[in-house]
């Protein structure tokens, strides 16, 4: 894997913000090219797609957008990395990744499998509510 | 590749000189001498126009009437710097091509990305 190398960005201190902005991108670069490694090996196929999850790596990295000390967006930053190594090495389960990543705020997986194409609108909706 | 190897080391051709032809319109028995050449098969701009054009409409914060081929990613379509990075990853995705660093900061709109691609020799 060419993005295994993760364990050697360990964070020297940014002088500057525009410094640790350039990390973060570059933070953001290196988990969108190690997502198809990360569906393959979890079997996500039939839940979510890569945009879906590069967007949910940026809306992540969207939370913390409000902070301006560079010390604590590296610190943030060490945090991203080491959550990026535990997903790409498998230390993580899919039940992990589904339930902290996939299933977002709508509250429930979406169903993509082609074998649930055909069920009724009426059990995709029988979560939400007993009477729409 | 072996076979082709094997071809090239058994196979004599006479030694002639190769009539002149123009490069646009390839002699019809000399064209399959170089059937295993990769050198035309270039994507063509109005493919790549397409594809970029399909995956900034399907990026889900993009307004799909907006999008044409002259679109700045931040004054038109009101994105960020970090939509703009997801939007070039997208493109790397789609066009199976690395991006280095240097390059990816200049593609702030939609026709430098398009050249970009129609550019490298990778893109497919």
């Amino acid at each position: 894997m060419s993005n295994a190398l993760k364990n050697v960005k360990v964070a020297p201190n940014s002088a500057t913000l525009a410094e640790a902005r350039h990390r973060v991108f570059d933070f953001f670069k290196t988990a969108c090219r190690s997502l198809p490694t990360v569906m393959h090996i979890y079997n996500l196929d039939d839940v979510t797609s890569i945009s879906e999850l590069r967007s949910t790596v940026a809306s992540e990295i969207r939370k913390n957008s409000h902070v301006t000390n560079p010390k604590v967006i590296d610190m943030l930053l060490f945090k991203a990395f080491e959550e990026l190594k535990n997903v790409v090495d498998m230390a993580k389960q899919r039940h992990h990744i589904i339930g902290q990543y996939v299933v977002g705020k709508q509250g429930l997986v979406q169903d993509r499998a082609t074998k649930d194409q055909g069920i009724s609108p009426f059990l995709k909706n029988f979560y939400n509510s007993n009477y729409s | 590749m072996a076979l082709r190897a094997a071809i090239l080391r058994h196979v004599r051709l006479p030694l002639q000189t190769a009539p002149k032809l123009h490069h646009n319109q390839p002699h019809p028995c000399l064209a399959s001498f170089r059937f295993m050449s990769s050198h035309d098969d270039h994507i063509t701009k109005e493919q790549v126009t397409d594809r970029v054009l399909a995956v900034i409409r399907d990026y889900p914060k993009v307004d799909p009437s907006k999008v044409t081929p002259n679109v700045h990613f931040e004054k038109d379509l009101g994105l960020d710097s970090l939509d703009t990075v997801e939007i070039v990853m997208a493109l790397e995705e789609e066009f199976k091509l690395e991006i280095p660093d240097k390059e990816a900061v200049r593609i702030d709109s939609c026709n430098l990305a398009i050249e970009y691609i129609s550019n490298h020799p990778m893109a497919s």
